[in-house]
């Protein structure tokens, strides 16, 4: 695995520069460049032949997180960071849970959160867990001009976002949530840590009357990209969340499922997954939201 | 081709290089720190490639060279002190954390960061660190137990527990 020749390595200071980096080239030419532990892959592997990589290691408007009215991690922020923030508990669990056990430590210490959903690969975590936190995603054009899109309306599928190729992907929001919320994520792999056969996650807000007042159920592994389970959304909204009400809404997003077989798992081994994990899932977000929505800690 | 200055094991270095050569092919090649190994086909999966850049233990066969261009490099061949072992190397040693050895620099450069993150880890941490380190002679337990002998080597030199 060696990449093809890249005519062109640049590195720029600021979104300003950024902007002009992407000059003189076909955007299709031209690699963005976060963490690389996706796409040095298929770089490495020819699928991807870049003449020219612009580097955005050096933007420093990319990084961090920050909880002024939700919660916005910018895309440079790494899998590593979000695993060890003790403050993400609640309804922002789910994001732990997950960058916790994406692939092993090299790769927590390199891997972003915004590489991982620009690349919007199947079989990979974070795409899964902010489209069922609701997330907002902040884009950037070269003209200056900035966009904020639904990630239902980003993720389109496999390796494909909305974002255009004169576009930089700057941050992520959630919405609030507060004490009430709970979320958690989930996957199974071949091996510990391995990427997603299938992974849940769900995000689940009480009433005051300990009713589920809204519930957000995603999907990881299934080869449409990360989904909603609207199914299982439809029945746990409302419901106490009880056995019943879990089991029925996982029974219901299994079978809604487009669950295809592979040398990994076949449809049944998929289903069996969204159903087993995604009661786990819902059990562990209700947990959150519980102990958020009594005031123990989450 | 860019020219790139990086420190390596505390040596300025600088290099003219194609932007699509690789950090480990810098390292072994151009720098002749062999100790950095290649154990899978840069398909960064084996982890012997280990180093750490500014600190943190990342796959040198995930990144172009150029990436490292301002930074700073520690391979293995960095972590002794004029032939002082640190205590993880000296453990790996007493507790034969190795059989054939080739994946031993990576597992001593991720451990080198982990034990500095943790230095109380459990054994379910330890291994847990170690996913991204494979060992095909599969002494992982003896790997395991040289880690912990590490820190408890660390924690009683600092007179903790």
């Amino acid at each position: 695995m060696f990449p093809v020749a890249i005519e062109e390595y640049r590195r720029p200071k600021t979104l300003v520069e950024a902007r002009l980096a992407l000059d003189g080239y076909d955007p299709d030419d031209i690699v963005l460049l976060a963490g690389g532990q996706s796409v040095m892959q298929a770089i490495k592997a020819r699928m991807v032949r870049p003449r020219c990589i612009v580097d955005l290691q050096d933007l420093a408007e990319l990084r961090g997180m920050s909880r002024a009215d939700g919660l916005t991690i910018g895309a440079l922020t790494r899998y590593v960071e979000i695993a060890e923030d003790t403050g993400l508990t609640g309804g922002y669990a789910a994001l732990r849970d997950a960058a916790q056990h994406v692939g092993d430590r090299q790769v927590r210490n390199r891997g972003t959160i915004g590489g991982s959903v620009c690349w919007n690969y199947v079989a990979s975590c974070l795409p899964a867990v902010v489209l069922g936190l609701g997330a907002t995603v902040d884009l950037l054009a070269v003209d200056g001009k900035s966009r904020q899109i639904a990630i239902d309306d980003f993720l389109i599928g496999p390796l494909e976002t909305a974002r255009r190729p004169d576009e930089f992907l700057v941050s992520l929001h959630l919405p609030k949530l507060g004490a009430g919320s709970g979320s958690a994520y989930r996957k199974w792999g071949l091996v510990t840590d391995a990427l997603p056969v299938v992974g849940v996650c769900v995000l689940i807000t009480l009433a005051s009357d300990g009713k589920i007042a809204a519930a957000r159920v995603s999907l990881s592994g299934l080869a449409a990209g990360a989904q909603r389970a609207q199914a299982a959304e439809f029945i746990l909204t409302g419901s106490d969340g009880g056995d019943a009400a879990i089991t029925a809404a996982f029974a219901e997003a299994a079978g809604a499922a487009d669950a295809q077989a592979d040398k990994w798992a076949d449809s049944a081994y998929r289903r069996q997954l969204i159903r087993t994990l995604g009661r786990e899932v819902a059990e562990t977000a209700l947990q959150r939201a519980r102990a958020g929505s009594t005031g123990a800690k989450p | 081709m860019k020219t790139i200055t990086l420190t390596v094991n505390g040596t300025a270095y600088q290099e003219t290089v194609a932007p699509r050569l690789l950090l480990v092919d810098l390292i072994r090649e151009r720098l002749a720190l062999t100790g950095t190994h290649v154990s899978c086909t840069y398909e960064g999966a084996c982890g012997a490639c280990t180093v750490l850049l500014d600190g943190d233990a990342v796959k040198s066969c995930m990144m172009l060279a150029v990436q490292a261009d301002g930074h700073s490099i520690t391979t293995v061949e960095g972590l002794a002190v004029d032939g002082q072992l640190t205590p993880l190397q000296q453990a790996f040693k007493e507790e034969h954390g190795l059989q054939c050895g080739f994946c031993t620099p990576g597992i001593l450069m991720n451990m080198t960061d982990f034990l500095k993150k943790n230095p109380r880890p459990t054994d379910a941490e330890i291994r847990h660190g170690l996913i991204g380190n494979l060992c095909r002679c599969t002494g992982y337990i003896n790997i395991v137990k040289a880690v912990r002998a590490a820190a408890r080597a660390a924690a009683a030199q600092t007179g903790g527990q």
